[in-house]
């Protein structure tokens, strides 16, 4: 028998689980997420612990989903000077790294930039040699001015020696201090969408190895001394050490979190997941409890990546949302008082009509602290100047309507398939959606988020590109896929749990001979 | 004459992936190329066709290769000044002006990274006013313009001049080249007079495309809708409005060919459109008839943000609105549609003009 506890930090709540290791849910809590994160998670952590009775060593391992990361690029704060090394001349000297980049954040990381010769062609053969002399040069122009490196080389992603060579020798002139990011690493073929994580990634480990210092003093201070991870954006795991080295792939672990959450929770497999927030209802997809990946390129902080992002389309419908009614017409947002519920929303003294004010008038709702539901209806009326029941029906077919219209776009065709609500805000959703199949409102549903962050799978994925000319394909593709499951069973897989999510071969437009190759596998980290 | 700067390039870029139908590669690194290049060399001169002397010497400059490739392995920038300088010392002549072979896609704005550096105006006219997926599909070949002298320069400073018997052969031998090559290269071809130029090119096609990215990225600042301002500035015919509901993809041969099939919305709700796509988007069928057949124009676009989506970008779900465009003349006489129509692709149906297929 152990014990697992789940936190997610998102923009308003942080909010965790204290689970078995059956996955069944023991306690759970919300709380509000503080400028620092860190005392938000530390809260919410103590909160769950003192809510049940366990032996604190028998918590064997807790998973946090978290916006620090998200959050230091944002705002441009925290982030490492960093070093840049292309490797790849002569070719790709005709986009200079970073040339997409907002010029703020440019500036802020460009300092140190440079191209050095080297990289491989799709088939595997050199563009050029590695010039030791060369990249050592630019190593020594870095001395004592850059607290990480980003190292990017052509077609890194079938052949990485060369990134890896060239980490080596930084640890060498820089000093082992230095914390490199090879592309190879973080993300698929597109080498600016590559370097452009690398490079993220570069800037944020400080901001990372913060992170983790504290959620481990967190952690200590609680008296716990469970084995911890961090969620990614594609819904798996890594170690601590793993997010020093890749913090990146930290952001927007929210988002799947949640569908898979819901997923699990629901115990649906496939289906749409509608996660209501203070401010917007987010729907995604559920394709055998994964997420539906978006195949746009994702921006981060106005910068293009490549990365897994889950596919999730907003609408301005949350408990904060702010409503309006213009002759007779019932207007909701996008606007939302946010995090500002209990000073601005009519249930709490305020004088802006929310959601929320109209589900607590209707008794569908209980908020500590909200006034009588009777005193409520009768300050609506008056704020919106249309009878209450009038007023919420108008309030529920809009609803109604912007669901459906949500769901209508999520769906790939005319089945009706499950919706599953969750997060916080799930009592705005009908009970019936047209083109659902049925709306499952889950037990626990407000913490699927958490809850998804510990159940967390680990997964690893490969692509290539090869010459089918010089390679069979088949034997290529098998030979892809034992590489990805060596990989994942290093990475603490169960050998018996490991399940394909992708195995393609794509032939490449306008190229005869050559094809892309891909492998995604994901297993069960823990029994 | 006008000047284009990085602005213009923004919407010639936008406007290049209405017109590559799909296909002709992401313009997205050919922009950052050209833009690039202009901050070191500044601004071009677009001139029209008929400013062209008659005896100028005009060379279209064009990528070579694989997308996939070109987004890893970027250019250097060096292959197309050099398929350029070799063009010139092996004709023994300067080149007074480039052009694009192919104003769909990639090849839209590659040659503004040879105008800026070379100094020299860019042409506005091409030979496809679209994409297409081989050497010798342009109007050129129509007009009996051979493709050699063909001038080949790949990153690594490897180079080859071919001659080749015909068009067919250009395509050919350079595709077996560039594959060694490392998958991308570039590549100057169809050197031809002002008074060839002026006779078989498609003419305006740069303004063209500048006009088309203005209707989709400055509709919003006028208030617009970008689909309706495009749809205007197209003279398009829209074809379908729908979702995205199922997409496959199968080799066969050199082609890369696929299926995205579509169910209607609003207007077309229980209707069902097939888009067949090799590279680009080639027929359009709607409840198994077909309303739009190449050489016209078959555009796929975003109803989200009225943004052309690209054959290798297609996803289950999106609300898409299908256009059809009317080819240039050129592609509809009987030697065009050979060279461009539906039999060239392996298709039974016969060509017949968009304007006949929606009469109704």
């Amino acid at each position: 028998m152990y014990y697992k506890i789940g936190v997610d930090v998102g923009g308003t709540n942080t909010d965790a689980v204290l689970v078995s290791h059956t996955n069944e849910i023991l306690a759970k809590t919300k709380q509000t997420t503080t400028l620092d994160v860190s005392s938000g998670i530390r809260n919410a952590m103590n909160e769950v612990i003192s809510k049940v009775d366990v032996p604190k060593e028998d918590i064997k391992y807790i998973m946090l989903g978290t916006t620090h990361c998200t959050n230091a690029l944002v705002e441009r704060k925290e982030l490492n000077k960093i070093g840049a090394i292309r490797i790849g001349l002569p070719a790709s000297s005709s986009i200079p790294t970073m040339a997409d980049f907002p010029e703020d954040l440019k500036t802020l990381l460009g300092e140190h930039i440079y191209m050095v010769h080297g990289g491989y062609e799709f088939d595997g053969r050199l563009i050029s040699p590695l010039n030791e002399e060369e990249v050592k040069k630019c190593l020594g122009a870095m001395k004592g001015q850059v607290e990480s490196l980003a190292i990017t080389g052509i077609f890194s992603k079938t052949l990485p020696d060369q990134e890896l060579q060239v980490a080596a020798w930084a640890k060498e002139i820089l000093g082992n201090e230095i914390r490199t990011s090879c592309s190879h690493q973080l993300g698929g073929l597109g080498l600016l969408e590559r370097e452009n994580a690398a490079v993220l990634n570069a800037a944020l480990q400080k901001v990372a190895s913060k992170m983790v210092n504290a959620f481990k003093a967190t952690v200590h201070e609680l008296g716990l001394s469970s084995q911890l991870f961090i969620g990614q954006n594609d819904g798996t795991l890594m170690s601590l050490e793993q997010v020093q080295d890749y913090p990146v792939l930290t952001i927007s672990s929210g988002p799947t979190n949640s569908i898979r959450g819901a997923g699990a929770l629901s115990k649906v497999e496939s289906g749409i997941v509608i996660d209501v927030g203070g401010t917007t209802s987010d729907g995604g997809v559920l394709v055998n409890f994964f997420p539906r990946e978006s195949t746009q390129a994702a921006q981060i902080g106005g910068v293009l990546t490549n990365f897994r992002m889950p596919d999730v389309v907003a609408v301005g419908i949350g408990g904060g949302t702010i409503v309006r009614f213009e002759e007779g017409k019932c207007m909701l947002g996008p606007d939302s008082v946010g995090y500002q519920l209990k000073e601005k929303a009519i249930a709490f003294g305020g004088n802006t009509p929310t959601l929320s004010d109209f589900f607590l008038a209707n008794g569908e709702l209980k908020i500590d602290g909200s006034i009588d539901a009777s005193i409520l209806r009768a300050a609506i009326e008056k704020n919106v100047d249309i009878a209450f029941t009038e007023a919420l029906i108008a309030v529920k077919n809009q609803i109604k309507a912007t669901i459906e219209q949500l769901v209508d776009k999520l769906k790939t065709d005319s089945t009706e398939i499950p919706v599953i609500a969750c997060g916080g805000g799930a009592f705005l959703l009908p009970r019936e959606i047209s083109g659902a199949s049925k709306v499952i409102f889950p037990e626990y549903l407000e913490v699927a988020n958490a809850f998804g962050a510990c159940i967390a799978q680990i997964g690893y994925e490969e692509e290539m590109v090869i010459n089918t000319m010089q390679q069979e394909e088949n034997k290529a593709l098998e030979q892809l896929l034992q590489k990805v499951k060596d990989e994942l069973l290093k990475n603490g897989a169960l050998q018996d749990s490991v399940k394909v999510l992708a195995k393609e071969s794509i032939p490449l437009a306008y190229l005869p001979g050559a094809t892309k190759l891909k492998v995604k596998l994901c297993g069960d980290l823990l029994r | 004459m006008r000047k284009i700067g990085t602005k213009e390039i923004e919407y010639i870029a936008m406007g290049s992936t209405v017109l590559g139908t799909g296909g002709g590669g992401d313009p997205y690194i050919g922009k950052l190329l050209v833009k690039q290049a202009m901050k070191t060399y500044g601004e071009v001169n677009l001139i029209a066709a008929e400013e062209l002397k008659d005896n100028a010497l005009v060379v279209p400059i064009a990528a070579f290769g694989a997308p996939m490739i070109l987004v890893e392995k970027l250019f250097s920038g060096n292959e197309f000044t050099k398929a350029f300088e070799m063009m010139e010392e092996y004709l023994g002549k300067k080149i007074d002006a480039v052009m694009p072979a192919e104003a769909g896609g990639l090849n839209g704005v590659i040659p503004f990274a040879v105008a800026t550096q070379k100094n020299i105006p860019i042409v506005d006219a091409d030979g496809m006013g679209r994409a297409f997926p081989r050497l010798e599909m342009v109007t050129f070949t129509l007009h009996n313009i051979p493709v050699s002298p063909i001038a080949q320069a790949d990153e690594k400073g490897n180079r080859n001049i071919y001659h080749t018997i015909d068009n067919v052969w250009g395509e050919t031998l350079v595709g077996a080249t560039t594959i060694q090559m490392g998958g991308s290269c570039a590549i100057g071809c169809y050197p031809m007079s002002g008074a060839q130029v002026k006779k078989a090119a498609v003419h305006g096609i740069v303004s063209y495309a500048q006009k088309l990215g203005e209707a989709i990225l400055d509709a919003k600042d006028k208030n617009r809708s970008p689909l309706d301002s495009l749809i205007q500035e197209a003279a398009a015919i829209k074809l379908f409005t729908g979702k995205i509901s199922n997409v496959t993809i199968k080799t066969e041969g050199r082609w890369n060919k696929g299926i995205c099939e579509i169910l209607g919305l609003d207007e077309n709700q229980g209707s069902r459109m097939e888009l067949d796509f090799q590279n680009e988007f080639l027929m359009a069928k709607k409840d198994g008839l077909p309303v739009a057949i190449t050489p016209d124009l078959i555009v796929l676009i975003d109803a989200e943000n009225a943004q052309p989506i690209t054959a290798e970008a297609v996803q289950f779900g999106t609300r898409v609105v299908v256009l059809g465009m009317k080819a240039n003349k050129q592609w509809r006489t009987p030697e065009g549609i050979v060279l461009g129509g539906p039999q060239k692709f392996g298709y039974k149906e016969k060509f017949s003009p968009i304007e006949e297929l929606n009469k109704n």
